[in-house]
């Protein structure tokens, strides 16, 4: 670059941490800094739900027993709710994806860049969104029932049902991804536009109020959405052959 | 003099230019979820007007219809955010 371009000061959203990269044998491995993030995530997950599970009795006496209830009834209702009551196999994926994607997402209050603002992770979720609605077509219609499935209505809706498969995990991805990696750009701009202001002065208090809004609320909805929109695929996914 | 008018320069500003353009004009599409989303909330308040008791429900709906209505205008965000701070057509050069 020539200097006609000079910034006037660096803005970037990346995080604390870097990425390690090293190889094995021919093959480039990198461990990014969303890997160590999501690690850490799991870890906190697995501690804090081994901790609501231990020493259950029939009749609840204690608070722990009552948050652990309280979280296991609202991802049954859930899932009974949209998906029916012969998909209840779906709940530990369903209410899994739900905490693990709030947590992700509530990483960036700590510093940390999110997991989720990195489209690779959203992806994995979506592709899997994608192979589960596969294996429902499938399993209830055969490959013939999910090759009639595309010429259901008229024979001429062939590209229109092809692109409306592929549209489906695409747009899901799209938007946790889109939503979660604007709610870290607008609360990264905000702190650097007000650290240029008075020496850094007027960075303190006003950044933890629009973060309200785009950081927790936005994570509440899109992990709410995105598994909505799953349950909603899956259970609507089903190439009958009645 | 003439040093400074080479075509590196010339094309190189012109390809940053552009792009900043184009990002504003990208963000134009920030109108349709705006527009989307204040329909879909109009017609939350006037469901709750008629039917108050099943005010929950229907503020549960009215905020999976703002986050799906949403998804177009954070189409165009990316864009946005692409062209500003990960532009492709600038390692073309």
């Amino acid at each position: 670059m020539t200097d006609l371009i000079k910034p006037m000061a660096e803005f970037s959203v990346e995080g604390p941490l870097k990425s390690i990269s090293f190889d094995i044998g021919s093959y480039n491995v990198v461990i990014s800094e969303s890997i160590v993030v999501q690690w850490i995530v799991m870890l906190v997950l697995g501690i804090v739900f081994f901790i609501l599970g231990r020493n259950l009795k029939v009749r609840s006496t204690s608070r722990r027993q009552m948050a652990a209830e309280y979280l296991v009834n609202f991802f049954n209702n859930m899932v009974r709710d949209t998906m029916g009551e012969k998909y209840r196999k779906y709940t530990p994926y369903i209410g899994g994806l739900f905490c693990f994607s709030i947590l992700s997402s509530l990483m960036g209050l700590f510093g940390f860049r999110c997991p989720t603002s990195d489209l690779s992770v959203i992806a994995a979720w979506g592709i899997t969104t994608f192979v589960l609605t596969l294996r429902n077509k499938l399993k209830t219609g055969g490959i013939k029932g999910y090759l009639k499935g595309f010429i259901e209505p008229m024979p001429f809706m062939l590209p229109f049902n092809i692109i409306g498969d592929i549209a489906n995990p695409v747009s899901q991805t799209l938007r946790h991804f889109a939503n979660i990696l604007a709610g870290s750009v607008i609360g990264g701009l905000i702190y650097f536009a007000l650290g240029q202001v008075a020496n850094g002065l007027a960075s303190i208090g006003v950044p933890a109020v629009c973060s309200l809004y785009f950081d927790l609320f936005s994570a509440f909805i899109q992990a709410y959405i995105f598994c909505t929109l799953t349950m909603a695929y899956v259970s609507m996914a089903e190439c009958g052959d009645d | 003099m003439t040093e400074d008018f080479d075509m590196e320069n010339l094309s190189q500003a012109i390809v940053l230019g552009a792009s900043a353009i184009g990002a504003g004009l990208a963000m134009i599409a920030g109108l349709g979820p705006g527009i989307g989303e204040g329909f879909c909330g109009g017609k939350a308040v006037e469901a709750i007007g008629r039917q108050p008791e099943a005010s929950g429900a229907i503020t549960r709906t009215m905020i999976i219809g703002d986050a799906l209505a949403e998804t177009t205008g954070l189409y165009s965000l990316i864009i946005a955010l692409l062209l500003m701070f990960a532009n492709p057509f600038i390692r073309q050069l």
